[in-house]
């Protein structure tokens, strides 16, 4: 290159210190670009100029900034149409070529494609990256000839370097908000396909990973399946799979090495099953091994796309891969995590299970019990000379009852067991809350009722059936525990994370529907305020003691909370938090 | 006539046992769980016959806890322990500890009504041989200490 100090005059050396100060000061790129751009027009004499980026995932030219005459929006976006359709024009031929391009006399340069009625010379430079990757061009215009010479294209030149400066400073803070954001998401994930489809939401934003996908190692560790894609392979999800070691994707699972390639067709482990782009359309291939304690878990792998252009620089960098690399290793412990969670989870659901089966296996025999004491009795009634209907009528009721109660059980149980097979769909927590309490809170009763209802509340994805379930053992318990007269208070409304987090532990992150059912009854004891929830606590007569047990397992397959917080004396006070969908 | 006391927290299911021993010409008591029956057995007058006990009512235990009061009161009290049935483990902890039987509550085809009828006639039979042989001891004990 050039040196400056030879071609360049003491005022032009001035605005280059001015402008590289600005690269680290300021705050967008947006602003740096906007700041030489004004500048460099007044210092090269120019009427008009503009900075046009390139588009990566697009492949095409996008006009960023401008200034000077006659310009607006529309004039803007038709000169990027005209840049894209035709392949030419001067702001192209040097993104394409890497090089400046000056001319003199636009009406002979054969790249020049007339947009603006009054120019008569034209300076493009390119801003070339530290991968050798055009990012842009800056571009000015005269109405007179020859009006660039070579020191305004050295200044412009200098210019466009700092301005690459610009583009590093900002490629940094994408990939650090990136990691940011990856954090707070995976930390926020209440469970695997949630945390991945974050994921690769973020890398399609912030990190411009567009086609994006991800695959997991499945219990076997045979198969990958795709979990998750930003991609049209998204249709795909759970079906699409590669057995380890097919494919580049298979190959990076059983190696547990990355793969960078732009020509993914003509690799001999290329096989080409399912592709978040058409074949032809694929212009380079980066994928990693997701790794976690215990070895490869899955793939995470990216794709570009070939462009109308070219002398597009498809291929992804080694920063691109340690970026990536770096996302799947986050990713491979949090994965990790959340499986590990869910065997504590079932393990302790078995444990419960234990239990279950034989407290439920004690209470129904003692019930079948008394029954055949009923029908022993029965049977020698009828075996005495006397006729003693009415004892007969006594022990059919008897064994009614006893029949009834045991249905009762075994609704309880059934109810137990499905708490956590949900049909999900997106509910409205008012219309629920609405008629259960229409359907269960009794036509006729000594009991207040009072209802609140937050309108314009985010959906939940629900099993209304279930749900309605759960308000109506809270409405029922509430209206048993004031038989004498009392109040029900009903509200629904956005929960504060302060409250969610201090009730129940939840992620301030999320946001959630508060749902409380208080009463004025007796209220719980401190002491009890968590095994209510147990199976088999019970202060009332009907069935097994499993109600709440059974509003609690159903909450939490909702991925909700529920807790009693009322004051011992003052009523208790339910209080269920549900995760509020698109939030 | 025999007294017998029906150790149960289920009330369908005392009613039942109560009647079906009364038909045999009992004296039936009944306890509606394990403090309660302890409070009886020991207020009682005179030592109940035989207890016939649930073992699990409000500790799993709790029969266990009868028996030991029922012995206290009275060694020779026959106690007669019901359990879940296919709960050996328990029934043969009780038998260690002095329990005369035990009946399994809930037998596939087995009237355990009339099974606890037979079991509860030869508890009697044995409190019942017990006693006389501890009056024959006491008997020849005294012609000894007079010869």
């Amino acid at each position: 290159m050039k040196s400056y100090q030879n071609t360049l005059s003491q005022p032009e050396l001035c605005l280059i210190r001015q402008i590289s100060a600005l690269a680290s000061a300021a705050s967008s790129l947006d602003e740096l670009l906007q700041a030489i751009l004004d500048k460099v027009i007044v210092s090269v004499d120019a009427n008009r100029g503009f900075v046009a980026l390139v588009d990566f995932d697009r492949g095409e030219l996008l006009i960023k900034c401008s200034a000077g005459e006659g310009w607006d929006a529309e004039k803007m976006h038709q000169r990027l149409q005209l840049h894209a359709s035709e392949q030419k024009g001067i702001t192209t031929f040097v993104a394409a070529t890497g090089k400046p391009h000056c001319t003199g006399d636009v009406s002979k340069d054969p790249y020049y494609i007339k947009y603006f009625d009054d120019v008569a010379s034209e300076l493009a430079v390119p801003i070339v990256d530290a991968y050798g990757r055009t990012r842009g061009v800056i571009n000015v215009e005269s109405p007179k000839k020859n009006a660039f010479l070579e020191h305004h294209e050295a200044l412009l030149l200098a210019l466009a370097n700092i301005a690459s400066l610009g583009f590093s400073i900002d490629d940094h803070r994408s990939r650090e908000r990136a990691f940011v954001e990856i954090g707070t998401e995976l930390a926020a994930s209440p469970d695997i396909p949630v945390l991945l489809s974050r994921v690769i939401r973020v890398a399609a934003e912030v990190l411009r990973f567009e086609d994006c996908s991800v695959f997991l190692l499945d219990k076997d560790r045979h198969t990958l399946v795709l979990e998750a894609s930003s991609s049209p392979l998204k249709d795909e999800v759970g079906d699409a799979s590669y057995r380890l070691g097919e494919g580049l994707t298979g190959w990076i699972a059983e190696h547990g090495q990355p793969i960078r390639t732009t020509d993914p067709r003509n690799d001999p482990r290329w096989r080409g099953l399912y592709r978040e782009v058409p074949t032809d359309d694929m212009a380079a291939y980066l994928g990693v091994p997701i790794e976690s304690r215990d070895g490869i878990i899955g793939v995470l792998r990216v794709l570009r796309r070939k462009t109308r252009f070219p002398w597009f620089q498809h291929s992804f960098t080694t920063e691109d891969e340690s970026v990536l690399a770096s996302i799947a290793s986050q990713v491979g412990s949090m994965v990790q995590n959340l499986r590990l969670m869910d065997r504590v989870v079932g393990a302790e659901r078995m444990a419960a299970w234990g239990e279950m089966s034989a407290r439920s296996a004690h209470m129904m025999g003692n019930r079948i019990f008394a029954i055949k004491g009923d029908l022993n009795e029965l049977d020698y009634q009828l075996l005495q000379p006397e006729d003693n209907r009415e004892d007969y009528r006594g022990l059919v009721e008897s064994v009614r009852g006893g029949v009834s109660r045991l249905e009762e059980m075994l609704q309880e149980f059934r109810d137990f067991v499905l708490a956590t097979q949900l049909s999900l769909l997106e509910q409205d927590t008012n219309q629920m809350v609405k008629e259960s309490v229409k359907e269960f809170f009794p036509k006729r009763s000594k009991v207040r009722l009072e209802a609140i209802y937050t309108t314009e509340l985010p959906k939940v994805q629900a099993d209304s059936g279930k749900l309605k379930r759960c308000f109506a053992e809270l409405i029922e318990n509430a209206v048993s525990f004031q038989l004498d007269g009392g109040l029900l208070r009903v509200s629904t409304g956005l929960a504060a994370a302060k409250e969610a987090q201090e009730l129940c532990g939840l992620s301030p992150k999320r946001k959630y529907i508060k749902i409380e059912f208080s009463d004025a009854g007796p209220g719980v004891p401190d002491d009890d305020k968590e095994k209510i929830f147990n199976p088999f606590f019970t202060s009332r007569a009907k069935g097994m003691g499993l109600g709440l047990s059974i509003v609690k397992g159903i909450i939490e397959a909702h991925r909700g909370r529920i807790c009693e917080a009322g004051t011992l004396g003052m009523g208790a006070r339910f209080i269920i938090f549900l995760p509020a969908t698109g939030l | 006539m025999c007294r017998v006391l029906i150790v149960d927290d289920e009330e369908s299911v005392r009613a039942a046992i109560e009647r079906r021993l009364k038909r045999d010409g009992l004296n039936v008591h009944a306890a509606a769980g394990e403090s309660d029956a302890i409070e009886k057995i020991m207020g009682a007058e005179k030592p109940y016959d035989v207890v016939m006990t649930d073992m699990v009512m409000e500790n799993p235990d709790s029969g266990l806890n009868v028996l030991k009061a029922a012995m206290e009161a009275d060694i020779f009290t026959e106690v007669i322990i019901l359990t879940a049935y296919g709960n050996i483990a328990n029934a043969v902890e009780s038998m260690k500890r002095g329990a005369f039987d035990y009946v399994e509550k809930n037998i596939p085809g087995i009237d355990v009504y009339d099974l606890m009828s037979i079991k509860i006639a030869q508890a009697i039979e044995r409190r019942q041989s017990s006693m006389i042989t501890v009056r024959r001891i006491d008997q020849f004990a005294r012609t000894h200490e007079e010869g």
